[in-house]
């Protein structure tokens, strides 16, 4: 009975002695559960391959010459500073005369306790006016890269995008009687489909006017198109519009989207 | 809810959750983003690939991705226009920067993988968000945090295992974004053991109440000019 229990004792302490041992070489204690969580793991199917991967995100340009436009959603009168009390200047409308939404260059924004309001250049004479509306009044902003400059010495375009030019073409320009106005404005629609040879296949408003014809139709807008005569271009030769041959004004469409910027010189 | 985080009624900065007018338009544009493929695929799948290139083959994860890659237009847009516009804060600036870029990639990344089934651009009017700070702040937080609980939703849903690899890459990247935005403006980055998710129906709603989903302004026309000539 003595040598069992000394035999018991015995094994007792061969097995702490084991234990304490194996926990010396193996401090962590994990050594098989690691291995077995591998073991594991390694049955596991293989990992499927994601359907897209992400590309390297973009930042913005700082560079980037951005101007804004946004639509008139309803009938208000632009004033002449960023408060209801201001001096009125202009009522702007919802649509053109062509029935386009109404689109407005926006210049500036400008937060009062009344709410925010929206700096914008308005297509009316005289040319280069500007105006104030509040913010609700207009939709989404939109942004365009791209920006036109008309050389009346010249009578050359040219567009811009980021700065950079990417079209140049010869145009025709108001004579001496019906001049083109000069100062800074925007493209504000796109007409194409009209069938009249004489505007060309395509042609955009534009929300210069001209100052000497402000009896005409539909307020005078200058618009900048096609032509049946291009034996003119370059030349003074329109009613204050700027034309394009017809190839020309064609390449123009596709590079040149409305609300962008318009600088006659 | 801690009282700082944003409800509903406050990302609707114009407070014109009760308009009901001017939501048809919206709705419906919510409505095709969600379904509008369910009814042509019903049952079938979508056999129309692109050569050497995943494509999402099943109405239901076409459906998915389709809500998906509205929600990273509205989130891109957003983010970018703030950025353009400059007005907020340098750090919130910041973080749209970042942020902005990331979701312009994501929406790249969704579009391909849609194919033919992409959804074009809505029109967007973040009506003044994009240069107040506090608002702007209050609809990030709102976004992101739905963003990420809304992927959680939409995982277990999705039938290809290849879209749920692609899905939990963005997962993860839009808890970070709304961890960074909380930790931005006093929140707690992470407030819970275990997150909810939020289904495609309540972020629908939420879109919705938002009114930044518009239609684009017509600014082309057939009528013949009568510029000066």
């Amino acid at each position: 009975m003595r040598r069992r229990v000394v035999a018991g004792a015995l094994v007792a302490v061969a097995a702490v002695a084991v234990g304490l041992v194996a926990r010396a070489a193996w401090p962590s204690g994990t050594h098989d559960t690691a291995r077995g969580l591998a073991r594991e793991a390694a049955k596991l199917p293989p990992p499927e391959q994601p359907a897209f991967h992400v590309a390297r995100p973009r930042l913005l340009s700082r560079s980037e010459t951005a101007a804004r436009f946004a639509p008139v959603l309803h009938t208000v009168q632009a004033v002449a500073g960023p408060e209801a009390g201001a001096p009125p200047v202009a009522p702007l409308d919802v649509r053109t005369p062509e029935g386009t939404a109404n689109v407005v260059l926006v210049l500036g924004e400008r937060r009062r306790p009344t709410g925010l309001w929206v700096h914008v250049r308005l297509p009316v004479l005289p040319n280069g006016r500007t105006g104030w509306v509040p913010r609700a009044a207009l939709g989404g902003y939109e942004f365009v890269h791209t920006h036109l400059v008309v050389d009346r010495e010249q009578r050359k375009a040219t567009l811009l995008d980021d700065g950079r030019p990417i079209f140049t073409a010869p145009v025709g320009i108001g004579k001496a009687s019906s001049p083109t106005p000069s100062g800074e404005f925007y493209v504000r629609n796109r007409v194409s489909g009209f069938g009249d040879p004489f505007y060309g296949p395509i042609a955009f408003g534009t929300s210069a006017r001209s100052a000497v014809l402000t009896d005409w139709p539909d307020g005078g807008f200058v618009g900048i198109h096609g032509t049946n005569e291009p034996q003119l271009i370059p030349g003074a030769v329109s009613h204050g519009c700027i034309r394009l041959r017809n190839a020309d004004i064609l390449r123009l469409a596709r590079l040149m989207p409305v609300g962008t910027p318009l600088t006659i010189r | 809810m801690n009282e700082l985080e944003p409800t509903l009624a406050e990302i609707d900065v114009d407070g014109a959750l009760q308009e009901t007018a001017a939501a048809v338009t919206r709705g419906d544009f919510l409505r095709r983003a969600a379904t509008a493929t369910a009814a042509a695929a019903a049952g079938a799948l979508v056999t129309e690939a692109v050569a050497g290139a995943a494509v999402a083959q099943t109405a239901n994860d076409i459906a998915i991705l389709r809500f998906d890659q509205v929600l990273e237009y509205l989130q891109a847009g957003l983010y970018t226009e703030a950025e353009r516009l400059g007005a907020l804060k340098p750090e919130t600036l910041a973080w749209a920067r970042v942020v902005g870029a990331h979701e312009r990639a994501h929406l790249q990344a969704i579009k391909l993988l849609l194919g033919e089934h992409a959804v074009k651009s809505p029109g967007f009017n973040y009506a003044g968000v994009t240069s107040d700070e506090a608002a702007f702040v209050k609809t990030a937080v709102g976004f992101e945090d739905l963003t990420a609980a809304l992927l959680k939703w939409q995982a277990p849903r999705l039938d290809s295992r290849e879209i749920v690899a692609a899905a939990v890459s963005l997962h993860s990247v839009e808890t970070r974004h709304a961890a960074w935005i909380r930790k931005l403006v006093g929140l707690q980055p992470a407030t819970t053991a275990f997150d909810k998710p939020a289904s495609q129906q309540k972020m629908a709603q939420l879109i919705d109440s938002t009114h930044f989903l518009v239609s684009r302004p017509v600014t082309s026309s057939r009528k013949k000019p009568r510029y000066t000539g």
